[in-house]
Order: structure tokens, then sequence, then C-alpha cells
């Protein structure tokens, strides 16, 4: 005869505690998955879960370069009034896309054009998904490009689609040289101290070699991207170490952020580029040639 | 009415908006983190199984997205949802100063976990990350979960 039994318990709520820790260990798993188990988990859940999503993305991405080659179509048609009027954004949008076709005849078929996916979510944030993959012949390591220059590179191929991580992740690295080919280096990325900065920096060239402010800097072709793709710009010392090594700050070709389309390379690129940006008529307003500073090169 | 179904729906179409605002129309930090608002909401209801279990399956959508720094968004929100069903059995009650301080607190804490796991690489420092950025994220996410709580009793009252 029992006057005061215990409150019962909910059904169920006896499982709930190890149920809870086991699902926190199984958490704590994922940190620790190797690169392997990381990209099918990834790539099953963007091409299930989060596919109309980045569906979304794409469309919206055509949507809005489509809608800006009409209304360059369309002002051509305006009066002089008219275009002068909206000259200023429409004549840099037109530029990049002209830019990026005549780019894209030199390098194909080479490279593809792929539209850049920013998926906006914490801990991706150098980070960009193209809508070519396997398939199409894009690998790990394939460069990604634009007309300015080096975007960065692949880290992830799936059957479609692949991950890149731009200049501005600080795993990358690419071997460098002067366009004339006097001084070698290595360019990584430089955290700005607030994190939304990010500069470039060529490291490891000789100290008796000055080289000149506003000198182009080239992918050089040793290691994993081909040569003769634009990084950027010499721009101030940035470390002398004793008197053997010198390191400058860069000015960056592009600017990652603002990139929405590039070209990325397949299988069986050439390892020699430079055609690619070699100076023509059509690019010369916009690129700047390869002797001078680019117009639409960044302000830092 | 009760409240549960009302809750079920609203954190289904908390997490469809989310991934609709950060992904599909790539909007970013403009747009509120909404996964961690149905995660506190959700764990405030269900049992801390349910609530992990929760925390896990939002973190490893996030973390599909985020190569750099994998894992660290399904740590994070699993124990978000973990501590979250835990506060019931220490606070019982929807006031509207407890329902901000817990949803302020919650994103502070997902946003701090976050920070920890993400590797040493890709932290930024604390003041900026966590008090700073996250500190403006959960005053954001606060006043957003204060507005759904006050929807949600409304409905469910009806």
């Amino acid at each position: 005869m029992v006057a005061y039994a215990p409150e019962p318990e909910p059904t169920g709520s006896r499982r709930q505690v190890p149920l809870a820790v086991g699902l926190a260990l199984l958490a704590v798993v994922t940190l620790y998955l190797g690169p392997e188990a990381e990209q099918q988990i990834a790539g099953a859940v963007q091409s299930s879960v989060l596919r109309p999503f980045i569906w979304t993305q794409e469309t919206l991405a055509q949507a809005r370069m489509r809608a800006g080659q009409i209304d360059a179509l369309q002002t051509q048609l305006d009066s002089l009034t008219a275009v002068l009027s909206t000259q200023s954004a429409l004549s840099s949008e037109n530029r990049a896309l002209r830019d990026l076709l005549g780019l894209a005849e030199r390098a194909r078929p080479d490279y593809l054009p792929a539209t850049v996916i920013r998926p906006g979510t914490p801990g991706s944030e150098r980070m960009f998904i193209v809508d070519v993959g396997a398939a199409d012949g894009v690998q790990v390591y394939s460069p990604v490009v634009s007309a300015e220059g080096l975007v960065g590179v692949i880290r992830e191929v799936r059957e479609r689609t692949a991950v890149g991580m731009d200049w501005s992740h600080p795993d990358f690295r690419a071997s460098a040289m002067l366009e004339d080919g006097s001084a070698y280096g290595m360019v990584e990325n430089a955290r700005g101290v607030t994190g939304e900065d990010d500069l470039l920096v060529l490291n490891g060239t000789a100290f008796y070699e000055n080289l000149p402010l506003g000198a182009l800097v080239l992918t050089s072709g040793v290691g994993v991207i081909p040569r003769g793709i634009p990084i950027g710009y010499v721009d101030e010392t940035a470390d002398v170490q004793g008197t053997w090594r010198k390191s400058y700050w860069l000015r960056p070709s592009v600017q990652p952020a603002s990139v929405t389309h590039v070209l990325v390379a397949v299988s069986g690129a050439p390892e020699d580029v430079a055609e690619m940006w070699a100076t023509d008529p059509l690019a010369s307003d916009s690129l700047g040639g390869r002797t001078g500073l680019p117009l639409v090169g960044p302000d830092r | 009415m009760s409240k549960r179904p009302v809750i079920w729906v609203l954190v289904g179409i908390l997490s469809v908006l989310h991934f609709v605002l950060h992904v599909g129309l790539g909007i970013g930090r403009a747009a509120p983190d909404l996964l961690t608002i149905a995660l506190l909401l959700m764990a405030r209801e269900v049992g801390v199984g349910s609530a992990a279990g929760a925390g896990l399956v939002l973190g490893l959508l996030e973390d599909s997205l985020s190569v750099l720094a994998f894992g660290a968004n399904t740590v994070a929100m699993t124990m978000v949802g973990i501590l979250g069903a835990l506060t019931r059995d220490l606070f019982v009650g929807d006031s509207r100063l407890f329902v901000v301080s817990y949803l302020f607190l919650g994103k502070l804490a997902r946003d701090f976990g976050h920070w920890v796991l993400v590797g040493d690489e890709l932290r930024q420092p604390f003041s900026e990350q966590v008090l700073v950025q996250g500190g403006i994220a959960a005053v954001y996410v606060a006043a957003i979960g204060l507005g759904l709580t006050f929807a949600v009793r409304l409905t469910a009252e009806s």
C-alpha cells in the first residue's frame, strides 16, 4: 500500500539522456572524419536536401547575368543621354562579361565557363561552388580564373559540381614570377587585421632584386597551377629578412567577392596559358595590356 | 489548438527559409540565423535526445556547405540543442525577458562553440568573431525569435 508514489515519467523520457549522449558523441566524430568521408556526406546532402537551394542560387545568378546582357543591349539602342546616365554600372558589368567572353574564346576547350555560387554559411567564407564537375573534366587543383587573373583552385570535385577555394583561403599558395621572369617567389594569403581585408604577399624573392612598383606577377608553372596566370601587381615592400630575402605586398588582380562567372581548367589543359591573357585590341582597354597597371585593378 | 504542432510547423518553415535566404538568395549575414532560432524553440518542446538529434541534423546541413571546418556546426548545434532542452528543467515559463535571454544566450553559445571548433587557421579574434559579430547576430536572433514566439502563442490560443 503506497500512499505517495513517484510521479510517472513520460513515455520514452528515460531513453532521452542516453540518446543525447550518443548523438553528442556522433557529432564529435564528424569533426574527425577523413576528407573522403566528409566529401561523401557533403556531396550527398548537397545533391539531395540542399539541391533546391543551390539550384535557386544558380538560377538567380544566371537570371542576373541575362538581365545584365539585356540591359547592355538595351543601352546600345538608347539615346546617348541614357547611355551616359547609366554608363558607370553597365559599362563595368559589360566590360567584365566581354572580357570573360574573350578569354573563354581564347581558352576553349581547355577551360570551361562556370557560375560561382557562394554558400554564405559559417565556415564557408573563402570557398565557392562552381557548376562544373568531374563529368566535365574538372579535377582537384584545377585553376579557376577570371578575365582579371587567378581566382583560386578547385579543392573537391563531384559529378556535376566542384568546390574551390579562392586566394583569400589560408591554405592558398602559388609559385609566382614577374612577367619578364626576372624574379621568382611564392605568393600566399596574408590575413588582414579584421579578416575582411585579405591581401597577397610575394615571399622568397632575393634581397638584391628590387621589384618595380606595379610590375605584373604571374604564376610560374611550378606546382599545380599553370604558368602565366596573372595574380597581382607589386606594391610596397612587406618585409626584409636580414640581407638575403625580401617579401612584397601585391595588389590582387581579382577581388574574389566580386566574381560571379569564371573559367575552370579541365584535364589536359596546357601548362602555359600566358597567351590567354595576351594583349589584344578588345581586351586592351580593360586589362590594361601586359605592360602597365590595370584599369580594372583593385584599389587597396 | 496545442502549441507543439505549431512549433513543429514553425521549425520546418524556419529551416527551409534559412537555406532560402542564406544559400538560395545568398544574403549571408544580413539574414538571421533561423536554424538556431528553430532549434532553440524546438528544444523547449521536446526531450534532450530529440533536441540533440535535431541539432545534429541541422548542423550537418550547414556543415555540408562548409568544407573548411566540417563538423564544427554539427557539434555546436548538437550542444545547443542539448543545453536548450536542459533549460526546461531549470526555467519554467515564457516571459518576454526569458525568451529574449534564452535566444540571445543560445545564439551566443552556438557561435562560441563554432569559434572553438573551427580551427586555428580560420579562427578570427574572439572579441571580433564572438563578442562583436556574435553579439550582433544574437541580438538579431533574439528580436526575430521574440516576434515568432508571440506569433506562436497567438496562433496556439486562437
